[in-house]
């Protein structure tokens, strides 16, 4: 069990597929308009990442090498079309924010990165629990990401006003701009926090 | 007359107004990853083209052709993305074959061009904008051509940044996605223009 | 010369390989038939009802709805090129009388399409405008789902054409756009004006 929990500590700090991979970016830059979005896109492509990592772990030895991507894709994008499928069905709201982002988790670069890095070569538990980090790294950070967005670009956080009428809202930060200068400061604020922990760790060792 | 207009507008749109990178942000990954150096990203960019407008023209033909006459739509995702794969690997032969050096310095990022978003989805908003072959073809084009504009620029921005005094946590990806903020900016002024 | 090796097919390999491949596909297909039989109805319901809860709002009076038979024969006639945005028109009935309509119409905005429906009175009067699906900018365009932005339509006739004013009070047959978003108040008057040709030629048709 130990050894399933260190998989998911990893994806969701050491090896966060946002803030340290970079993988995922157009999602990540995209839908964080808002916390809710940020969240929701981050839950939905939790689910993909999961299932496929699982199919893949478990058909890995069946899957011959030289068809493989081609195998992936059609795994992955039968799971994205599903998830799409019950989105619209049962959480239409949800469907209509994120949009054209649905079927693009196909592309998603963590999912078929964690596929060829992990799944296909580790059995199914802990391709499940590779799965569930990585997705539940990535969704915090599109959450963190949603809601700094959301509160200073439009003064709420999951779409209740903080700040009351008066309150004029930096636009800039929902707009595309305000999504990279985010992301970019974000990073910085997280390397500035690591240094400054290594540094700490050391002194401790001299 | 009118269908000039509608492409011209198309075009504007594409590589101006709603530039796939600065946004739709779509492509970011490779965005990110290819554009430490102008000549790098002028090759990008070129592959890039060449797949997003046969793309584009080949999941039209598949869309109405196929899923919509045999009511299958919702394998629109799976269809279209293994068109894009099998592209990708065509594209990959061509360019082995006939220019080894642009190979070499495409390296590993040409076979990612099928997990670019932007190729995927310029495809989809192709259909959801139910626009006509020909309208498909240059919306097609005018995604790529915005692409490669914005990741030649950011590679021009980039290489200066090279050289110049960064504070250290900000040095790598911060600086590079706080420099693409600002250009976005500059490119937001694009919007008054339709 | 050059000495060519030999490459045979392993013709056992390459079957096992497709044959592995087919089945991945083909269960990828029947559990994606599967999924979309289950959805398919309910997505086809809910959109039923968003719809009719949309055209009850933007037509409060009425009871029942009945769609407008030969709409595009009679879209063609009236409008010629604006015939295109125009997707449906339903009679708003009451005690089966007619009491208005409640007309869609698809305007091109900034991020694309804005599904528009229009509720007109029978008297001409904008009973109301609902904006069912919008890709505009989130802040900006987007803020036309606002109620401030949609009461400017309410009350106007159909029988003056609306127009966009920027940056200051509107009067008359005028709406203010909203700041920084001229393209989509305009598609949005666009697709209220259009709405209210389809009123005037279906009303000519003694609809």
């Amino acid at each position: 069990m130990g050894k399933n929990l260190s998989i998911l500590k990893n994806g969701l700090i050491d090896e966060n597929p946002t803030f340290r991979q970079l993988l995922g970016m157009c999602p990540t830059l995209a839908v964080t308009t808002s916390a809710v979005n940020g969240l929701g896109m981050g839950l939905t492509t939790t689910i993909v990442l999961m299932c496929s990592n699982i199919a893949i772990a478990g058909l890995r030895k069946v899957i011959p090498d030289k068809v493989r991507i081609p195998a992936f894709i059609v795994i992955i994008a039968s799971f994205v079309t599903i998830m799409g499928m019950l989105l619209e069905a049962y959480l239409p709201t949800l469907n209509q924010s994120l949009g054209i982002y649905i079927p693009l988790i196909v592309v998603n670069c963590i999912i078929l990165g964690r596929a060829e890095a992990f799944a296909a070569s580790n059995s199914v538990i802990p391709s499940m629990f590779d799965g569930l980090g990585m997705g539940l790294g990535f969704t915090m950070s599109l959450t963190i990401l949603g809601m700094v967005r959301e509160i200073l670009g439009a003064g709420s956080i999951f779409g209740l006003s903080l700040f009351g009428a008066s309150f004029e809202p930096v636009l800039l930060m929902i707009l595309p701009p305000g999504a990279f200068l985010t992301l970019g400061l974000g990073i910085g604020v997280i390397n500035k926090m690591t240094a400054r922990n290594a540094l700490k760790n050391a002194n401790k060792e001299d | 007359m009118d269908g000039v207009v509608n492409i011209l507008l198309i075009l504007v749109s594409g590589i101006f107004v709603q530039n796939f990178i600065f946004s739709r942000f779509l492509g970011i990954c490779p965005f990110l990853g290819v554009s430490k150096q102008i000549e790098t990203a002028v090759g990008m960019g070129v592959a890039v083209t060449f797949v997003m407008v046969l793309a584009s023209a080949i999941t039209y033909v598949v869309q109405y052709v196929v899923l919509v006459p045999l009511n299958l739509e919702y394998l629109q995702t799976i269809a279209f993305i293994l068109v894009i794969a099998a592209l990708v690997q065509l594209v990959e032969m061509v360019i082995k074959k006939t220019s080894p050096t642009l190979y070499q310095a495409l390296g590993v990022y040409l076979p990612l061009i099928t997990t670019n978003c932007a190729v995927l989805g310029v495809a989809l908003l192709n259909m959801q904008n139910n626009y006509n072959f020909v309208e498909t073809l240059f919306n097609g084009l005018a995604g790529a051509l915005g692409f490669t504009l914005a990741i030649v620029l950011f590679a021009g921005v980039r290489e200066r940044l090279e050289l110049s005094d960064i504070p250290e946590s900000l040095k790598g990806s911060p600086i590079a996605l706080i420099s693409a903020g600002l250009m976005a900016i500059a490119f937001l002024g694009f919007s008054g223009m339709l | 010369m050059k000495n060519k090796e030999k490459t045979t097919i392993n013709w056992a390999d390459t079957f096992k390989t497709a044959i592995i491949l087919f089945l991945i596909a083909a269960i990828a297909a029947l559990l994606l038939a599967f999924t979309n039989y289950i959805t398919s109805p309910v997505i086809a319901k809910q959109t039923e009802q968003t719809n009719t809860a949309a055209r009850q709002a933007v037509l409060s009076d009425a009871e029942t709805f009945e769609p407008v038979e030969d709409l595009d024969a009679i879209a063609q006639k009236a409008l010629g090129e604006d015939a295109s945005i125009v997707e449906e028109a339903y009679v708003g009935l009451k005690g089966g009388q007619v009491v208005g309509y409640a007309i869609k119409t698809t305007p091109s905005g900034y991020g694309g399409d804005i599904e528009l429906l229009t509720g007109i009175a029978s008297d001409g009067t904008t009973t109301g405008i609902a904006i069912l699906s919008q890709e505009e900018t989130p802040g900006l365009g987007a803020r036309s789902t606002e109620t401030a932005f949609q009461e400017q339509y309410k009350g106007l006739n159909a029988s003056e054409e609306i127009s966009v004013v920027k940056n200051q009070e509107a009067s008359g047959n005028q709406i203010v756009a909203i700041t920084g978003a001229t393209i989509t108040s305009k598609a949005v008057t666009r697709g209220v004006n259009v709405a209210n040709k389809v009123f005037q030629a279906l009303q000519a048709e003694g609809e």
